[in-house]
């Protein structure tokens, strides 16, 4: 999963699955959410997932509000709850693929406890974690992802948090399929999406994005494309034994790629064994 | 509009919420209307236990007691809780051993060795059957065959027989008292 | 339709929502409103829906919505500390228009306070609970039969009208027993389905009935679903005379299916020196009381809201006119006397009976108050 899969692009047109008449979008110039955007489309469309079919729950932020572009049964709901609301959808309507879109702060912060939940649960669907160290939508604070010594409106003086790691964060609570990618590489991440929303279970993507308007401008990180080709320096081909968790008080490096993907049975189907023995019982 | 008000009381532990559940279906299976309440307060072992019927020939204004017209004690710890509730008429039936100092107010009190014919039979805890069986024999409020009936519809089937025979002792016990 | 049957209060609420076609219920432990969890994760299943017990009392609010927006009836049922957890989510079916059923079995407050003990004292925050202005429905079930219908009755009105509907009550009602037969319900009400050409197709656009039609995911309508407010289409706006338009029709939408909404029970009030206002237990002490105070020759009657929010203005009016006296008998210091004082501003005098000890409020304690005002 880790490689790069070359797939033709000319299939796929991103004005398909675009509520186009939403346009233009509320994204800043340069910002990362856009690609991930791109990426999770394309790879709703190399998967033949049906427009009709496809529910995008998401939460509160600037991640929370991209899911409103997509053309399909887009739920935009409450601060850290869109895991808990596709809980309910998912259990309601397991014939709907759902793919919940998320931020740093909307699953690690206020929604961390049905993130972990989430994971534990393994129920199938995909979590696209848009992480970009940063609360943007209400204009700069800290976040659980927020890198050592960075500036936000939050931290004048710099953050001396550690930060979490979304990706080991999930592995521990029981995640059935975790991994990670960066906007630098589109290819990589639709390929990595793909995958996460292929599993049965419950799939953790975390996207590592960038925001330049805000948490760019703020530490001097330059403009859009020096910060995507930041990414580039930090990021880790795979995980090794050494970097697991990035340490803080020093910038992070991020390993990529797919870190777990193991089969254990899905909640939905366990749910159904538990119909039928309710119903043999009652027999 | 004829109104009775029951009260089983004892110490957690001691089985009195079944038996005010049985008396409470047998009851409805005879087309009264009951209201059962109890504490819900976690009850150890030992601590107030208790359960309370409202029994009506319609639906149940207030369905939490006020007046007992009958009560069953089979522990000193209950006595107080029921003190303001008792009349002089009050049918009170209480535990022989296990009640020292019964609630002073009704005119009469009825001491049952109900936990020891328990043990007699052989296990203490179907004192609470023991003590249904003697209510249903002094209280007037249900036939005591039809109570027994439902209560062995209720029970587990490998207790019924044990459970039986504790209906009967007291009833028997309270037949006794009640010819004395 | 069953025998009789001795059932809990708790039970016959999860009683009452599988009749009503529930087949979604997410829950969180809590006293005293725990046992409608377990009834509806052994029921549930057994008629072919899903029950979870989920991680916290808000992500059971999200997952009950969840549900809904999937188009299943779905409830969920908390206490005191829940249901304040649980008022974000409720704001976003009240915004959303997504129907929805909340129990809550009232414990006395603040904070942890009585877990296993009675109380009145979420009134208001029934009504007023989540942020903002909004819509709300609150059934206040008074036995453990009305329980089961009510419960039903419920799921009829949040599918009719698109709108969370809360069934309330305290916790003495909601651990009785009591002897009840349950009916088979009379009617059960769905949602209305969005239909015809997406093209035409406005998901929050309503007629006179200004109810929107709902659009099942899967149906092909592919719509947006926001807690911002939005406009006809479903998406985000902040044009002053679309958000009002939308507001206005939000909070107008209850008043004008008031016929179908309200329900209040009358006892003896022809006639009565004395109008007791009451719902709960507290309404059972004073029918009690009421019956006593005949045989003494002071003549009382009852005014009981069986649907206590939207607040029954005009048919309380009715009842309370030429009465010499109104008591409003309450588990709390003082909550639904506020709404009685402001519709009779003026008109009867208004008198609280308020006990907030843990303990219910007795037929003695009306039947004393009442004379008292009857002097």
């Amino acid at each position: 999963m880790n490689e790069i899969t070359v797939t033709s692009a000319d299939a796929f047109d991103i004005r398909d699955w675009l509520r186009l008449d939403l346009m233009p979008h509320f994204m800043c110039p340069g910002c990362g959410h856009g690609i991930a955007l791109r990426a999770l489309l394309w790879a709703c469309h190399e998967l033949g997932i049906k427009k009709d079919k496809l529910a995008i729950v998401s939460g509160i932020g600037c991640s929370g509000r991209t899911g409103a572009y997509i053309d399909a049964n887009t739920f935009h709901t409450t601060h850290g709850r869109p895991l808990a609301f596709a809980t309910g959808l998912k259990l309601a309507r397991p014939d709907l693929t759902v793919i919940v879109i998320s931020g740093d702060g909307d699953s690690l912060a206020i929604g961390g406890n049905h993130m972990i939940h989430a994971c534990r649960r393994n129920l199938d669907m995909t979590l696209m974690l848009l992480n970009n160290e940063v609360y943007g939508m209400t204009g700069g604070q800290v976040s659980p992802t927020t890198s050592a010594e960075r500036f936000t409106t939050t931290t004048p003086a710099g953050n001396v948090e550690p930060v979490f790691d979304a990706c080991k964060l999930a592995e521990g609570a029981g995640a059935t399929f975790a991994g990670r990618e960066a906007t630098l590489q589109t290819p990589a991440l639709k390929d990595l999406l793909k995958a996460a929303i292929s599993h049965k279970g419950f799939s953790v993507a975390e996207v590592i994005s960038d925001c330049t308007e805000i948490f760019g401008r703020k530490n001097a990180m330059g403009n859009s494309a020096e910060m995507v080709l930041r990414q580039k320096h930090a990021m880790i081909p795979e995980r090794s034994p050494d970097d697991r968790v990035p340490e803080p008080f020093k910038p992070n490096p991020f390993p990529t790629g797919v870190f777990v993907d193991q089969q254990r049975p899905e909640y939905g189907e366990l749910y159904d064994q538990v119909r039928k023995r309710a119903r043999e019982r009652s027999k | 509009m004829s109104q009775t008000q029951i009260r089983f009381s004892g110490s957690g532990g001691q089985g009195l919420i079944l038996s005010a559940r049985i008396l409470a279906a047998a009851l409805a299976a005879r087309g009264k209307f009951v209201a059962q309440s109890q504490a819900y307060e976690p009850t150890s072992r030992g601590g107030l236990s208790r359960s309370d019927l409202v029994v009506s020939d319609r639906e149940v204004d207030y369905p939490l007691v006020t007046s007992l017209d009958c009560v069953v004690i089979l522990d000193q710890v209950a006595v107080a809780a029921s003190e303001g509730l008792l009349r002089p008429d009050t049918v009170t039936i209480t535990d022989a051993a296990r009640v020292s100092a019964p609630p002073g107010e009704p005119r009469r009190v009825l001491a049952l060795p109900i936990t020891g014919k328990a043990r007699g039979i052989g296990n203490i805890r179907v004192a609470n059957i023991v003590a249904l069986g003697a209510l249903a024999e002094l209280a007037g409020i249900i036939d005591p065959d039809s109570l027994r009936e439902t209560m062995l519809d209720l029970v587990p089937p490998r207790f019924r027989d044990l459970n039986a025979e504790a209906f009967d002792a007291g009833r028997e016990m309270a037949a006794t008292l009640e010819n004395a | 339709m069953s025998n009789p049957t001795n059932i809990q209060g708790n039970a016959a609420a999860a009683a009452g929502a599988i009749a009503a076609g529930c087949r979604f219920y997410a829950g969180y432990p809590i006293t005293p409103s725990s046992e409608i969890a377990e009834q509806m994760a052994a029921r549930l299943p057994k008629a072919g829906g899903t029950f979870i017990q989920m991680e916290d009392e808000l992500g059971s609010m999200a997952a009950t919505v969840g549900a809904s927006l999937g188009g299943v009836k779905a409830m969920t049922a908390t206490s005191g500390p829940g249901f304040s957890l649980k008022q974000e989510n409720l704001g976003y079916a009240a915004m959303t228009e997504t129907p929805c059923v909340i129990v809550n079995v009232m414990r006395g407050g603040p904070s942890t306070g009585l877990p296993t003990r009675p109380a009145q004292a979420d009134i208001m925050q029934a009504r007023w609970g989540t942020h903002g202005d909004h819509p709300i429905i609150v059934l206040a079930p008074h036995t453990v039969r009305e329980i089961y219908e009510e419960t039903i009755r419920a799921f009829n009105l949040a599918e009719a009208l698109r709108t969370p509907v809360v069934v309330l009550y305290d916790e003495t009602i909601g651990h009785l027993v009591e002897t009840v037969t349950l009916k088979e319900p009379e009617e059960i009400i769905t949602r209305k389905w969005a239909e015809g050409p997406r093209e035409d197709y406005l998901p929050y656009a309503a007629g006179a009935d200004m109810i929107p039609a709902f659009p099942r995911p899967g149906d092909g309508y592919r719509t947006h679903t926001t807690g911002l407010t939005h406009d006809e289409r479903g998406f985000p706006t902040q044009d002053p005379e679309k958000v009002a338009a939308f507001m206005e029709r939000l909070l107008g939408k209850l008043e004008t299916h008031r016929d179908l909404i309200e329900k209040n029970e009358l006892v003896e009030t022809d006639g009565a020196d004395v109008l007791i206002v009451a719902i709960g237990t507290p309404a059972r002490a004073a029918k009690s009381a009421i019956r006593e105070l005949r045989d003494e020759g002071i003549r009382a009657g009852l005014f009981r809201p069986v649907t206590l929010w939207p607040f029954p203005e005009e048919a309380l009016k009715a009842a309370a006119k030429g009465k010499r006296a109104v008591l409003v008998p309450e588990m709390n210091a003082g909550q639904m006397i506020l709404e009685v004082e402001r519709v009779l501003a003026g008109e009867a005098p208004v008198t609280g009976l308020n006990v907030f000890n843990g303990e219910p409020i007795t037929p003695a304690q009306i039947a004393a108050a009442v004379k008292e005002l009857a002097k």
